[in-house]
């Protein structure tokens, strides 16, 4: 079994870090309504000399993007032979703390008849060899969650450009540090969010900014995904680490898939920005009840006690006065849900409607419609189909996991990286979207009690500018 | 929100305004104590700069703000909105210092602008700017209307909604969202046949030229529909479905300006005949439902209703409301 770092105290007690920023009481510009929430002010992090935003930093151009990939499980494997086929990108290095993982990718993409990359492998420290590498220009990571935060810090510290997993890291001083550790060497630091790039995300955002739906008012999103049977796995989560979470603290482990396109949908961070978050938690019922009914006795996991909620509800308050729902369910037996819920003034998008449309969302919005009955989403996805899916939308359905997400997330990559424009996806973005975890945690651990949303961006949240609603622009010709 | 602010740029402006205007301070005592006429007609100036409508995409607009009143302008707060759901930042500026007659200051903003859809479109920005002093009107509003794309050639163009039927198949209608729709016979009966002529309010209009069965009106979801002429008023023939089929239409005139027009139609059923001030025109016999015909001796109506125009200039285009609840039939212009 690997070494796997300790999960901070904070996190599983997340008290401690309450009465910290309780103490710490820097006022903000906003402070008259965060107070009125009752939320503990976020402490504010002030750059060091030197150290300056990344918004708006294009990527260097890059004829190639050289990938390395850090993590070879069930999802590093899969996007390696990904990132393969990308146009104008080759992964030239693989790593996993066991060497046969790492070889048997390196296998299957060499006999994809793609350049056979560099090996790395044996021990926790492996990756930090391959970091040394100077063929490598984007670090990809795939690791269990513990890992994220420090593989990513010694990807930038390295020099390299990295992409990471959900999420980024699990502490609010980790995700600061990320910040600035990105500030200080220049490199982008980039939350691997595919189900921003999903089609019915990306046309729900165009929507949002045409006005369809008015002036947006609220958004639900989340993960509620019934993991059950993987997490009790023996061979899907190396070594059950998903599931060991469970058994540490009580969180929003990973609500970042559907909260992320319904920040985006709000502009967060381009106009707007989160201030303040209050957590709900239901029991924990669901994975005790399945191992009782489908796990034998002698599985290691009866020595396990789980005390995650099933079902974790984050209440995310904006500054422009718009409200987030963003929730984490893996543990209950319920159909695949990321909910995708936007709504304003004169209208409401849902996904996931069930047979309604091809899409399996659907729409309300006047004047279009009336009469207090759905239509499908149909005809407005394929109306406001972003540019991305218009583009590679067939070469996603044939490369791609996930609906075509994966493949349309990583062209994007590739293709900002080697035009050299600024990412859709910021170091700022990321950890605005982690954030609910730590955020949970001290909410919870307070019963509930609002806390203050940090803003990573040090101010420049009002700014508007674009993200993932992009302008149309082309992949650099492959030479 | 943050507190507004001024930016660089506009406290620059203030800066060399007051270098160039009378001290506030010897503005006479009278003017500043003096009650503000709330009735006062605003002739205080606002203009918005042009918008980049070629999104997605972050424009910057500037609004000028002219002081023509005789008294210095002070306490100057100008706010600025797009078309709903686009984004401004901000959203209000105060200015400032204060501003002799003739003098402007400039706001600047941001607006989030969509990617340009296709067809045509009709994007309206606002500003509005409150003072004291100046014209002492208190507050003084400009919009700024720009169009993409073509309007539609005619109604004909716009048609899509079936809500003519024939009794013998009923099944393709869907007037009021729920598979019912008028009866082409009992229609005929009330003297509105296919292409036929309808007089109404002063205009003459013709029933739409469409087969049962097939798209023959008007869901009005803020369509732009090329008309030509003038006259006092822009008649419209239809009904309304559900309730509050009421909406604005934006009529353009081939000079670039633009007025509006409030009119509502009465459900096709069962509101008064005269709800929202319409004029009924033709009464059919029940209707047609998804399985046949049905309710019969309940009265299915088309109604006219109509918006002033200014006579003195020449329509060019219409843009009918943004409400899918009323249902055009056919538009047209009056003596």
């Amino acid at each position: 079994m690997p070494d796997i770092p300790a999960v901070s105290r904070r996190l599983l007690l997340g008290g401690a870090l309450a009465t910290g920023a309780l103490a710490a009481g820097v006022g903000t510009a906003h402070a008259a309504p965060l107070a009125q929430a009752g939320a503990a002010p976020a402490p504010t992090r002030r750059r060091r000399p030197g150290q300056k935003s990344m918004i708006d930093v294009p990527f260097d151009v890059h004829k190639t993007v050289r990938v390395g990939v850090i993590g070879l499980g069930q999802r590093g494997s899969g996007m390696s032979e990904g990132w393969s086929v990308v146009p104008g990108c080759t992964v030239t290095a693989v790593c996993d703390i066991r060497e046969d993982r790492a070889r048997r990718t390196a296998d299957r993409l060499a006999a994809n008849g793609k350049p056979r990359p560099a090996e790395y492998g044996g021990s926790d420290a492996s990756y930090a060899q391959m970091l040394r590498r100077d063929d490598v220009d984007l670090v990809y990571i795939a690791t269990p969650w513990e890992f994220h935060y420090r593989q990513g810090k010694d990807a930038l510290l390295a020099g390299k450009h990295v992409i990471v997993e959900l999420p980024i890291a699990t502490e609010l001083d980790e995700l600061w540090d990320l910040v600035d550790t990105s500030e200080r060497t220049r490199r982008h630091l980039i939350l691997s969010e595919n189900c921003s790039y999903g089609r019915n995300e990306l046309a729900m955002l165009k929507m949002s900014h045409e006005g369809l739906f008015g002036d947006v008012t609220n958004g639900h999103g989340g993960y509620l995904h019934d993991l059950r049977a993987l997490l009790f796995s023996d061979t899907y989560y190396t070594d059950a680490w998903r599931r060991l979470w469970h058994t540490r603290s009580t969180a929003s482990f990973y609500p970042m898939h559907g909260l992320a396109p319904i920040a985006a949908a709000m502009d967060i961070n381009r106009g707007d920005r989160m201030t303040v978050l209050r957590a709900t938690a239901t029991e924990p019922k669901g994975l005790a009840d399945y191992r009782e009914r489908f796990i034998p006795k002698s599985h290691p996991s009866w020595k396990e006690t789980y005390v995650n909620g099933d079902l974790v509800t984050c209440l995310i308050d904006t500054d422009r006065g718009r409200v987030i729902r963003a929730e984490h369910d893996v543990s209950s037996p319920r159909p695949y849900s990321r909910i995708n819920s936007l709504a304003g003034s004169r209208g409401i998008f849902e996904d996931y409607a069930g047979v309604m449309a091809t899409s399996g969302g659907r729409i309300y919005v006047e004047p279009d419609h009336s009469g207090h009955a759905w239509k499908p989403f149909d005809t407005y996805r394929k109306e406001f189909d972003h540019w991305l899916w218009k583009k590679i939308g067939d070469d996603a359905a044939d490369n791609g996991g996930h609906g075509g997400m994966d493949y349309v997330l990583q062209w994007r990559t590739v293709q900002l990286m080697r035009a050299g424009l600024v990412p859709d996806i910021d170091v700022y973005d990321s950890a605005a979207w982690c954030a609910p975890i730590p955020l949970s945690v001290k909410s919870l651990a307070a019963g509930g009690r609002p806390v203050e949303v940090p803003d990573f961006t040090r101010g420049s949240w009002v700014n508007l500018r674009l993200g993932l609603d992009s302008r149309t622009s082309e992949m650099p010709p492959v030479a | 929100m943050k507190p507004a602010g001024l930016i660089t740029s506009l406290r620059a402006m203030a800066v060399a305004a007051a270098v160039l205007l009378v001290p506030v301070a010897d503005v006479p005592a009278v003017a500043a104590a003096a009650p503000q006429p709330e009735t006062a007609a605003p002739t205080t100036e606002l203009t918005i700069s042009p918008v980049d409508l070629d999104g997605p995409a972050i424009a910057a607009v500037k609004v000028t703000v002219k002081n023509t009143g005789p008294d210095r302008m002070r306490s100057l707060k100008v706010s600025f909105a797009g078309p709903v759901g686009w984004l401004v930042q901000p959203t209000a500026r105060s200015v400032k210092g204060t501003f002799a007659a003739g003098a402007t200051a400039t706001a600047d903003f941001q607006i989030q602008v969509p990617e340009q859809r296709p067809g045509f479109t009709v994007r309206t920005f606002t500003a509005t700017a409150t003072y004291k002093g100046g014209d002492g009107a208190q507050a003084a509003t400009a919009t700024r209307t720009q169009t993409s794309g073509t309007a539609l050639p005619n109604l004909a163009a716009a048609y899509n909604n079936v809500g003519v039927t024939d009794e013998n198949d009923t099944a393709p209608g869907d007037y009021d969202g729920d598979g019912n729709s008028f009866s082409a016979q009992k229609l005929a009966d009330a003297g509105l046949t296919p292409g036929g002529k309808v007089e109404a309010l002063g205009a003459e209009l013709s029933w739409p030229d469409a087969a049962p069965g097939t798209k023959g009106n008007v869901s009005s979801t803020g369509q732009a529909i090329t008309l030509s002429g003038s006259g006092s008023k822009l008649v419209f023939l239809g009904s309304g479905v559900t309730s509050g089929a009421v909406g604005t239409a934006t009529v353009h005139y081939t000079d670039g300006t633009s007025s509006t027009g409030s009119f509502g139609f009465p459900n096709w059923s069962f509101d008064p005949a005269d709800a929202h001030g319409a004029t009924l025109v033709a009464s059919s016999d029940g209707r047609n439902r998804p399985d046949g015909y049905g309710n019969a001796g309940i009265a299915y109506r088309i109604f006219a209703h109509s918006v002033p125009l200014d006579a003195t200039k020449q329509v060019e285009f219409v843009v009918l409301p943004s409400n899918g609840n009323i249902h055009v039939f056919d538009m047209a212009i009056a003596p």
